[in-house]
């Protein structure tokens, strides 16, 4: 079974190469992409001290320049690894009813896209670390964590990016019921920005928006390994964090095929 | 050149825009419900970045010396321009490099009329209207919260200071794509010119100084959406424009030039 499954997984990868390496200044682009976002909300919050004069507090979470630094620097690199462009493919493969073919394969779509996305991050990452490793050094940041830290960071980053996929995967599906789907996505994308925190630490949020963040997937799929690689989070809630994220990744495969099977049944393909 | 041949050129070359326009609203007419779609995207977007702003507000009175309503007038001249640019040029210039690959570049070259003109307005792409739209809402919200004054003097160089950043986007985007016609794949410049714009939402105080430089000489975001902004608000004398105005005329004038060179390089895939 094992076996099975990494020698499909292989097989897709090496596809997903040999197209990536085909057009390797178009993947650079948009690995590259992910740059600015989070540099710009680290521009913005560093004006923000220096125009106060001072850390910016919050009860007892504090920060300072350099933490802005670390926190939206480690939140690009975990993006990176975390992050899926499925649900603007999808659409299109609907749309064109190019998802035929995929779907008489022996075996569910997500597995070539999951490969395919796999194959861009190990790829990308060779060529992102020594820009990664340039903007730490350019741009101060203080990290306060331990190694230990950043051990624990791993699991909790590979289980944000499952939960990630999952949903956005199902998110991707509704495009068998509307092919238009700029405004859920770009829906999706604000609940993004303010639920995962990607464009401010959840602790400097109103206190409104973080609990909803708590109570949605978002929190375990941006900001929980971003907080725990920085060594923001305590012991207890470090555990009912990795809790929650088990729990969206059960309930996200659940909705995920209740979605798909409703939606498979919908399509019409178009061109068939 | 006599006064009645420029009335001749500018009445023929307005019949063709009339010409191009109304083809290009009559194939607009069958996608209605993708203009609604994207004036809700449009709108999320904005409630986005204003949310943004707003958070980070609420730990500081100003940014960089920018209060909180003078950053959305940036933010409004922002949605204007990316709108007023993607419904007039945006798809034309996309197109152009496909169209030397292929080789139907051609049938531009045919026309007779100017090939900079045909290439550059034939296709008005107008469900990006959008942005325009949420622009003009923006602005007006702004304009009343900070009560400003808008005379017939103030929106006369409002309108010119958007016109010389508009045609300061246009040229940069012109020379890029006619770089086309000599190394055929370019299409990926033209996204690191859109992260720069990307970056024209935010004053230009609050980044890095190497990077402000970038944004100041490199890509004048300045130019293109500050100095609009500043005339809005009436924060600038006459000289600003007028410095706008040149650096539009003086790159229009540049790139087109080289656009002129350009064509002459142009092989034509089927000839």
């Amino acid at each position: 079974m094992i076996r099975y499954w990494y020698r499909v997984y292989r097989a897709n990868l090496r596809v997903a190469w040999a197209l990536m390496l085909q057009y390797r200044f178009s993947t650079l682009i948009w690995a590259l992409w992910g740059f600015v976002g989070p540099l710009i909300s680290l521009a913005v919050w560093s004006a923000a001290t220096r125009s106060r004069g001072s850390d910016v507090v919050r009860g007892s979470q504090v920060y300072s320049a350099g933490d802005f630094a670390a926190y939206f620097l480690v939140y690009m690199i975990f993006s990176h690894f975390t992050m899926s462009w499925d649900a603007f493919e999808f659409a299109y493969r609907v749309r064109t009813g190019s998802l035929s073919p995929q779907l008489l394969r022996p075996m569910h779509p997500i597995h070539a896209d999951a490969s395919f996305n796999i194959g861009f991050k190990v790829l990308t990452t060779l060529v992102l670390l020594p820009a990664w490793i340039l903007l730490f050094v350019l741009l101060h940041p203080q990290l306060p964590s331990t190694a230990l830290d950043i051990l624990i960071a791993v699991p909790t980053l590979l289980l944000a990016g499952l939960v990630r996929y999952i949903w956005q995967y199902t998110l991707a599906a509704v495009a068998f019921w509307t092919v238009r789907v700029d405004a859920i996505n770009q829906f999706y994308y604000v609940l993004d920005a303010f639920l995962a925190g990607r464009i401010a630490p959840i602790a400097l949020m109103p206190v409104w928006i973080g609990a909803i963040s708590r109570f949605t997937p978002f929190y375990g799929m941006g900001a929980f390994p971003v907080e725990v690689a920085l060594g923001r989070v305590a012991g207890s809630d470090l555990l009912s964090g990795i809790a929650a994220q088990i729990v969206w990744l059960g309930v996200g495969i659940v909705v995920f095929r209740f979605v798909w099977n409703a939606g498979v049944r919908q399509y019409s393909a178009v061109g068939a | 050149m006599p006064i009645e041949t420029i009335q001749r050129t500018v009445r023929r070359y307005g019949a063709i825009l009339y010409v191009y326009y109304r083809t290009s609203l009559q194939t607009e007419m069958e996608y209605r419900a993708d203009f609604f779609g994207r004036l809700l995207a449009s709108f999320l977007d904005l409630l986005t970045t204003i949310g943004a702003l707003a958070i980070t507000f609420s730990y500081t009175d100003t940014l960089q010396g920018w209060s909180f309503s003078q950053a959305m007038v940036l933010l409004a001249v922002y949605y204007l321009m990316d709108g007023l640019i993607e419904v007039f040029i945006g798809q034309n210039m996309r197109q152009i490099a496909a169209q030397v690959r292929d080789g139907t570049f051609d049938f531009v070259l045919m026309k007779p009329a100017n090939s900079q003109f045909t290439a550059s307005l034939r296709m008005l792409n107008i469900s990006r209207a959008a942005r325009i739209i949420v622009g003009i809402g923006l602005t007006v919200h702004t304009v009343f919260s900070l009560s400003v004054e808008i005379g017939p003097v103030t929106a006369v160089r409002f309108a010119v200071a958007l016109a010389a950043g508009m045609s300061i986007v246009y040229s940069i985007w012109l020379f890029l794509v006619t770089l086309t016609f000599w190394f055929v794949r370019v299409d990926n410049i033209e996204q690191i010119v859109w992260q720069a714009f990307e970056a024209g939402r935010y004053p230009v105080e609050i980044f890095p100084r190497h990077l402000r430089g970038f944004l100041t000489y490199v890509i004048p975001i300045a130019f293109i959406i500050t100095v609009p902004a500043q005339a809005l608000v009436g924060r600038l004398g006459p000289g600003s424009v007028l410095t706008a105005v040149m650096i539009g005329s003086a790159l229009f004038a540049l790139a087109s030039a080289f656009w002129r060179v350009g064509i002459r390089n142009y092989t034509g895939a089927s000839a």
